[in-house]
């Protein structure tokens, strides 16, 4: 699986699993592009238009099974995200925060169902994409609605502050917002994608090693527990995918209503 | 692996750097994403939503409805109610003072009847009397005549002196009985 | 196996990174305990924000941990 361990199995002892374990080649070898993280976000997006579409099916007041599925989610994130951060103009943003949720939660998710087991949003092209799309989108709403000069100020010089203080407020608030705002979108759910994976892949290569290579009583017992633990992990993980695809989408959401609010 | 040199010659990728293939990939699945859910799925999701708030709200508006009608209802009937036991009272009352009209009508006709059988019983009364004292004064005239005449033996012929010794007679008599009768009169 | 220490030195700074994100997603979750203690009725309300702190305290430790690989 990995480049890395392969390459030392030979050698001596174990060796943990790195950034490489999230590097795969072409799927139809070298020089094709399709890699098996794209492969997850085609097939995620379509597996998501799929089951929206049919939950959509025959709708009506009162819901099927697969309509009250996709409803709860949408109403999820519409009335505890969308309305609760922004308030009543989220609305506009729902279909933009909605869907932010539902392809994070699915690229998420993929780290942990079988077969599949690699989260597509580890690798950063996927969260970078998104958290891009918030930034222009909150940069755009603010600026539309108080004005370049406006947002600007409002966003640099907060009111109620001695002057001298802006000198260095001033830039702080124009990198942190511009800057580091998406790119802590970005890294935050990249590496915790990144350091969950790795984490399972540890064990469970760990754990393989342990009963495979370095065998006796005390490899195969350390090698079950690393196994066992691996299940336990792997709940866990599960979790933290979905909070992190519902931070990204609540923070996206809140900064939308920062830069709606009047006074920042 | 013991040794730094070999570790850091190893290139790792690094998992900062995105990949120009990926950023594709995902542009175009989430931006088709997007736009097929808007177009298709959200505005199904929002429909219903807007459905059930409306059957909800109608429901509550029906029930509000109904709970004003009964309220009408009860005050109509309680105004009813107020009505007729204003309109029992007022006949009551009337009938009361109808009552006591008729009582009072009822005593002043008999009063009045009673005033005037008595009347009529003391008139009749009187002419009966005056009737037989005339007749009374009459016959008294032959009688005392023939009585004396009977007494003294003699004929009293002359009619004229016979007369005129009655009518004296009378005349005392009838002073007399004047003095009686007076007060039995007023007392009628 | 023989007796040294190796591996990278990254690692150990990233495990000291993670210190103070401890702490703080301690101290985050312990204020919404008490707070929800206090209030049960605001669960909802302190439930958003302790997450949005949580996340917003975790991230520099998630940072560290891309950094501790990303720079060799």
């Amino acid at each position: 699986m990995s480049t890395s361990v392969l390459a030392v199995e030979g050698g001596e002892g174990f060796v943990s699993p790195g950034p490489s374990t999230f590097v795969y080649p072409p799927i139809f070898g070298e020089g094709t592009f399709l890699t098996k993280p794209m492969l997850i976000v085609i097939l995620g997006s379509a597996l998501i238009a799929v089951l929206m579409f049919l939950a959509t099916r025959r709708a009506s007041v009162v819901p099927s099974k697969g309509q009250f599925v996709g409803e709860s989610l949408y109403g999820f994130v519409r009335n505890s995200i969308a309305l609760d951060a922004i308030g009543k103009p989220g609305m506009k943003y729902v279909p933009y925060l909605a869907t932010v949720f539902f392809f994070l939660a699915t690229m998420n998710i993929a780290g942990i169902v079988p077969l599949v087991q690699f989260p597509a949003t580890s690798r950063i092209a996927f969260p970078l994409i998104l958290a891009v799309i918030s930034c222009v989108i909150f940069n755009a709403i603010g600026i539309k609605r108080h004005g370049l000069g406006g947002y600007f100020k409002d966003m640099m010089f907060p009111p109620g502050i001695p002057w001298p203080v802006y000198i260095l407020l001033a830039p702080i608030e124009f990198v942190s917002t511009i800057i580091i705002r998406p790119l802590t979108l970005t890294l935050r759910l990249t590496f915790n994608m990144f350091a969950g994976h790795l984490v399972l892949v540890l064990f469970i290569l760990g754990g393989e090693y342990l009963i495979f290579e370095y065998s006796g009583v005390v490899g195969i017992a350390a090698g079950t527990v690393a196994i066992l633990g691996s299940l336990i992990l792997t709940a866990f993980e599960g979790f933290v995918q979905l909070l992190q695809a519902y931070v990204f989408t609540l923070l996206s959401a809140l900064y939308i209503g920062g830069a709606l609010a009047d006074e920042h | 692996m013991s040794d730094p040199v070999l570790w850091l010659a190893v290139q790792e990728p690094s998992p900062l750097a995105p990949e120009p293939g990926e950023i594709v990939v995902g542009i175009i699945a989430f931006v088709l994403l997007f736009l097929f859910l808007k177009k298709k799925v959200y505005p199904v999701f929002e429909k219903t939503f807007a459905e059930r708030t409306a059957a909800i709200e109608g429901g509550i508006e029906k029930a509000e409805k109904a709970q004003a009608e009964a309220a009408e209802a009860l005050e109509k009937y309680n105004a009813q109610l107020a009505e007729a036991r204003g309109e029992a009272g007022r006949i009551r009352t009337e009938a009361q003072s109808q009552r006591a009209e008729i009582v009072e009508e009822a005593r002043t006709e008999a009063r009045t009847e009673a005033q005037r059988i008595l009347e009529a019983a003391s008139a009749q009364i009187a002419s009966e009397r005056a009737q037989a004292m005339a007749e009374l004064r009459r016959d008294i005239g032959g009688l005392a005549v023939a009585l004396a005449s009977k007494v003294v033996g003699e004929s009293l012929e002359d009619e004229a002196r016979q007369r005129r010794t009655v009518e004296r007679f009378l005349a005392g008599l009838e002073q007399a009985d004047e003095q009686a009768v007076a007060p039995s009169g007023a007392a009628g | 196996m023989n007796g040294e220490i190796n591996g990278s030195l990254n690692m150990i700074g990233y495990g000291l990174a993670a210190i103070g994100p401890g702490i703080g997603i301690g101290l985050i979750f312990a204020a919404y305990i008490s707070g929800v203690a206090r209030q049960p009725e605001a669960r909802g309300v302190l439930q958003s924000i302790a997450i949005l702190g949580f996340a917003l305290a975790e991230a520099l430790a998630i940072i560290g941990i891309g950094l501790a690989f990303a720079l060799n």
